[in-house]
């Protein structure tokens, strides 16, 4: 294995991509940040939900670190963050799960029902649904992260 | 019947590009799009003609959905898939920070 061939050091300013993809990106990342939240918040009315919507707002944060480079990423959300965020989801989820025992099963509904097709109804579902949400999106994110942050060892070495 | 025959060959597709490609990105490549085509077949096993999305609407019962169970175990699917597809490119890039090349045909040696 040749190691002579080294990629050209990454200047901090040259990292990621051409200018006309970062204005794009700087224009459109908020609109899929916000339409990956109407998922979420709507997965009790229309089709979608925590899982869709997660991934939607994983994939905006996908696309920043494309299109401005890794250190850009962590400097948005470093993957401790991601961890905890993801850890949170679960723990979330759990949580309003066995809150269900306040009624005697587990998954029980405590919360009002509500008027059917208002936003503020449905229940426990909408609660659920952005706890999922979280652990998707950022669990989708740190598999995301943990492929770019690896280093070959040229890269490790300079 | 013609949707699932190009089903059928979006799957060869996916399996030609695993078996006939040298290169370890097109191999993952084509087990996506092998993947995606059995996603596929899944979703259109569940349609139903004049149907409409498993969500009780205000208008629609439950007579005039189309079938939600194919629809939950695509989304299990999808998620495995992506497992996988990440546990495969972490191979990948194993493969190609040891032996500098992502040919298969190259990446002959077992030990070392």
């Amino acid at each position: 294995m040749e190691k002579s061939e080294k990629p050209p050091l990454e200047r901090r300013e040259e990292a990621g991509m051409t200018v006309v993809v970062k204005t794009v990106t700087r224009l459109t990342v908020g609109l899929i940040f916000l339409y990956g939240w109407y998922i979420v918040v709507h997965g009790h009315l229309t089709p979608g939900g925590g899982f869709v919507g997660g991934i939607i707002l994983a994939l905006s944060f996908v696309h920043l670190t494309l299109a401005f480079g890794r250190d850009a990423a962590e400097a948005t959300l470093p993957a401790r963050v991601t961890g905890l965020v993801e850890g949170l989801g679960a723990l979330l989820f759990v949580g309003i799960a066995l809150l269900g025992f306040l009624g005697g099963v587990f998954f029980r509904n405590f919360l009002p029902k509500g008027e059917p097709f208002a936003l503020f109804s449905a229940g426990i579902v909408p609660p659920a649904n952005i706890a999922i949400c979280l652990k998707v999106g950022a669990g989708l994110f740190s598999v995301f992260l943990a492929l770019v942050f690896f280093r070959f060892d040229w890269e490790r070495r300079k | 019947m013609t949707q699932y025959f190009l089903c059928f060959v979006l799957f060869c597709v996916g399996l030609y590009g695993m078996l006939a490609k040298r290169n370890l990105v097109k191999i993952i490549l084509g087990l996506v799009v092998a993947e995606a085509a059995v996603n596929l077949l899944f979703v259109l096993v569940a349609y139903r003609t004049g149907a409409f999305a498993p969500i009780v609407e205000a208008g629609g019962g439950p007579t005039r959905m189309v079938d939600p169970l194919p629809h939950a175990l695509v989304l299990t699917a999808i998620v495995i898939g992506l497992a996988t597809t990440a546990l495969m490119i972490a191979i990948a890039m194993r493969i190609y920070a040891h032996y500098g090349t992502y040919d298969i045909e190259e990446v002959r040696e077992l030990k070392g």
